[in-house]
């Protein structure tokens, strides 16, 4: 007999992990405390020694999978070859809950059912004879259910026939159930709360891209002297940052509870990134002090560390202003939902060479869609089109950006 | 100030060195029951052995223990079965509380060391009352509350604080500051300088002391029971300490503080402070520890295996303990129970 490893509930009270990283693989030889495999819950990430000495036959999910406390998710050959070796396993015997021998379940009518006292009121209140139904709960004492469907069998036993025979086929599964959870839980949580609380309105403009991407590949060579690969958001966040001098307001959160607009003066921009997980916002701190290559080097950084689930809490805080950036995937526009309690969010979209019309000719120009999301309560419409017509400048003629400087 | 200079012979060195080392390995044997899901759930006192140990060691016999989470490894030393111990956690039929505790909530009456409700704070003035009553009673015994940073920020300190202090009750306050509230800092748990200096504003002493150098530990401990034994009201000593593993077996530190703070802690490990004081003495070498190691993990690994061996607690013992004679209605439900699970 092969000895199984259960998912023991390693927090209290946890209902399943996820699997992280396998330490072993089948036909690995193992000693006791050797470590197993790493294991995710909402609470913790823990590493899962062995209990046993052997040599590993099955591992059973796969990493990033989910599994269930208590169901197996290793066998273990311990060598000791057949029934005479091994004790029942003690390591099964908190989580799997095996019902002693003693517990067997009575049958019905036999006079005396297994049934705590609520649930002895509950059949006396109902006029039910408790030693009638037989149990289906933990050795076999009588549950709530139980008396519910006692009722119902004895009202309609050709009706609950029907149930049952019906309830035997198994049904198509259409709807595949994931639980909310971890991150995603997070997520939705957060975006609840801005739509509930901020009215959002979304204003989208055009900008002519055409000599930022000119200046970017003459600058490419100069950041990655640097060992630092340049995009355009760098250049984007320094824009964007000069905007939010010229309309703090844009750069504040309003503290409901106090009835006051925080206007921040310094400016850490949130980046939207896109992890295995789902989407978490890293932060570039103090954007107006650091060079282009600087925020090149630290954005890549950041990105890269989120996508490993890597970033430090401190740099998961403190943006005053975000921005989401769909770069490749392009899309025309979008109505991005503000990373509350900030006020204002900008989406970045796709560059393309698109034909326009410039001194009454059409010429091919890089073309891109800025989406950007205010709150109203604290951003009036004009503000916002005046806040992005002003960053649009920078944009357009990125060497403002260093004039400014 | 009172004399706070350690004075043991060289046999209580080691005997302390003993149960601190036991206490270090013991913790990490449960662990890994803990994550092989072989017990539920676990507090270690990882790098926090010398305060618990240094400070019990200065206790007399008669003396009472209100512990927090992290001081079961005083209750061993003061004769707490290690079987009953790793039992507790266990909740079968040689855990004396049945199963009906938290795991890691450890008591022993044999040893005056009473049961920790999860509640932070509110063993406190439990410890000063039953303190106040030996006081009534003339008894030269006094009690020990035993707390976390976090549990000086509890209005239950400030009550037990407050009434030790007027009424002048044989009670050593002991807290163990191990920097960490679960997930709290101790910069955010106060805005004093230190733990210690809260005692001057209720009157009386505090002290605070390397709660990573056991012998320290014994010292400032031995010289604050020493004065609540003679009359002279209660005392306040504060460990600075760290707490190097986990809140709980439920706890992932990582999400909350870096490593590298740990890795600092890690230079000034309690364990390894007691083992060099040892072969500085001369008194200790390396074959020595290989053969205390040995001997510790194989008693700890022995008292695995028994507790793992009992059954859990009978099911009849749910009617225990609750009145000195069962009632009636009680009586007839224990019997119903017991009459159901006869076979057929």
């Amino acid at each position: 007999m092969p000895f199984e490893f259960r998912l023991p509930d390693i927090g209290e009270g946890v209902v399943e992990g996820e699997i992280v990283k396998w330490h072993v693989k089948p036909g690995q030889k193992v000693k006791e405390d050797d470590p197993l495999v790493e294991v995710m819950t909402d609470k913790a990430t823990v590493m899962i020694p062995s209990p046993r000495k052997g040599t590993i036959l099955q591992t059973i999910g796969e990493e990033g999978g989910i599994v269930k406390v208590g169901a197996v998710m290793l066998t273990l050959d311990t060598g000791d070859g057949s029934a005479t070796a091994v004790p029942p396993a003690p390591a099964q015997a908190p989580v799997k809950k095996e019902t002693p021998a003693a517990e067997s379940k009575p049958a019905a009518g036999s006079s005396r059912s297994l049934a705590t006292p609520a649930i002895r009121k509950m059949a006396q209140d109902l006029g039910i004879d408790i030693n009638e139904v037989s149990g289906t709960g933990p050795g076999g004492r009588v549950t709530k259910a139980d008396l519910e469907n006692f009722g119902t069998a004895t009202q309609a036993p050709t009706a609950a026939k029907e149930i049952s025979t019906a309830a035997q086929v198994p049904a198509r599964q259409e709807v595949e159930e994931i639980p909310l959870r971890g991150l995603r839980k997070k997520i939705a949580e957060k975006m609840v709360q801005s739509k509930h609380h901020a009215p959002h309105y979304t204003f989208v403009d055009e900008v002519d891209m055409t000599n930022l991407v000119n200046l970017r590949v003459s600058a490419k060579s100069i950041a990655s002297n640097r060992g630092a690969k340049l995009t355009y958001l760098p250049f984007i966040m320094k824009a964007l940052v000069e905007g939010l001098k010229k309309y703090p307001l844009l750069n504040s959160s309003l503290d409901e509870e106090q009835g006051k607009i925080l206007v921040k003066h310094y400016y850490n921009v949130g980046l939207g990134v896109a992890t295995p997980d789902g989407l978490t916002v890293v932060v570039v701190k103090n954007v107006d002090r650091k060079s282009v290559v600087d925020l090149a080097l630290e954005i890549e950084q950041l990105s890269e560390a989120a996508r490993r689930n890597k970033v430090a809490l401190e740099d998961l805080k403190g943006s005053t202003f975000t921005i989401t950036s769909l770069g490749a995937l392009g899309g025309m526009f979008a109505t991005p939902i503000i990373n509350y309690p900030e006020v204002a969010i900008v989406g970045i979209h796709k560059i393309e060479q698109r034909p326009v019309v410039r001194d009454g000719q059409i010429v091919i120009r890089n073309m891109m869609y800025l989406s950007l999301s205010f709150d109203h309560r604290v951003v009036d419409g004009a503000v916002g089109a005046d806040f992005c017509s002003y960053v649009k400048q920078f944009l357009e003629n990125p060497a403002l950006i260093f004039m400014q400087l | 100030m009172p004399d706070v200079s350690p004075s043991l012979s060289k046999a209580d060195l080691l005997r302390m060195y003993r149960e601190i080392l036991r206490l270090r390995l013991l913790d990490q044997r449960m662990l890994t029951l803990q994550r092989q899901g072989r017990i539920g759930f676990y507090g270690t006192a990882t790098g926090e052995e010398a305060a618990i140990i240094g400070s019990a060691f200065a206790l007399g016999k008669d003396d009472w223990i209100f512990p927090a989470l992290r001081q079961g490894g005083a209750a061993l030393m003061r004769g707490y079965p290690l079987v009953e111990y790793i039992s507790q956690c266990m909740g079968n039929s040689l855990d004396g509380t049945k199963g009906r505790q938290m795991p890691s909530h450890y008591c022993y009456r044999p040893a005056n060391f009473v049961s920790w409700s999860s509640c932070i704070a509110t063993q406190i003035p439990h410890a000063v009352g039953a303190a106040w009553a030996m006081k009534l009673q003339g008894h030269k015994n006094i009690a020990v509350a035993y707390m976390g940073d976090g549990a000086t920020s509890e209005g239950d300190f400030h009550v037990a604080m407050n009434f030790a202090g007027v009424f002048k009750v044989p009670v050593v306050f002991f807290c163990q500051n191990n920097q960490w509230s679960i997930s709290v800092n101790i910069k955010q748990q106060t805005a004093s300088e230190s733990i210690a200096m809260k005692a001057i504003a209720y009157g009386f002493q505090g002290i605070s002391v390397d709660g990573n150098d056991a012998l320290s530990v014994f010292g400032a401990m031995s010289a604050a029971v020493q004065h609540a034994r003679d009359g002279k009201g209660p005392f306040l000593v504060e460990a600075i300490t760290y707490r190097m593993g986990a809140h709980s077996s439920s706890d992932d530190p990582r999400m909350y503080r870096s490593d590298e703070e740990v890795e600092e802690w890690r230079k000034r490990d309690p364990v390894e402070r007691m083992q060099k004081y040892l072969l500085d003495q001369g008194s200790w070498d390396a074959e020595k520890q290989t053969a205390l190691e040995t001997e510790l993990n194989r008693e700890i690994l022995d008292a695995v295996a028994i507790a793992e061996g009992a059954p859990p607690p009978p099911v009849e013992t749910l009617f225990d303990d609750v009145f000195s004679t069962m009632l009636p209605h009680l009586q007839e439900q224990k019997d119903g129970l017991i009459r159901c699970r006869q076979p057929l």
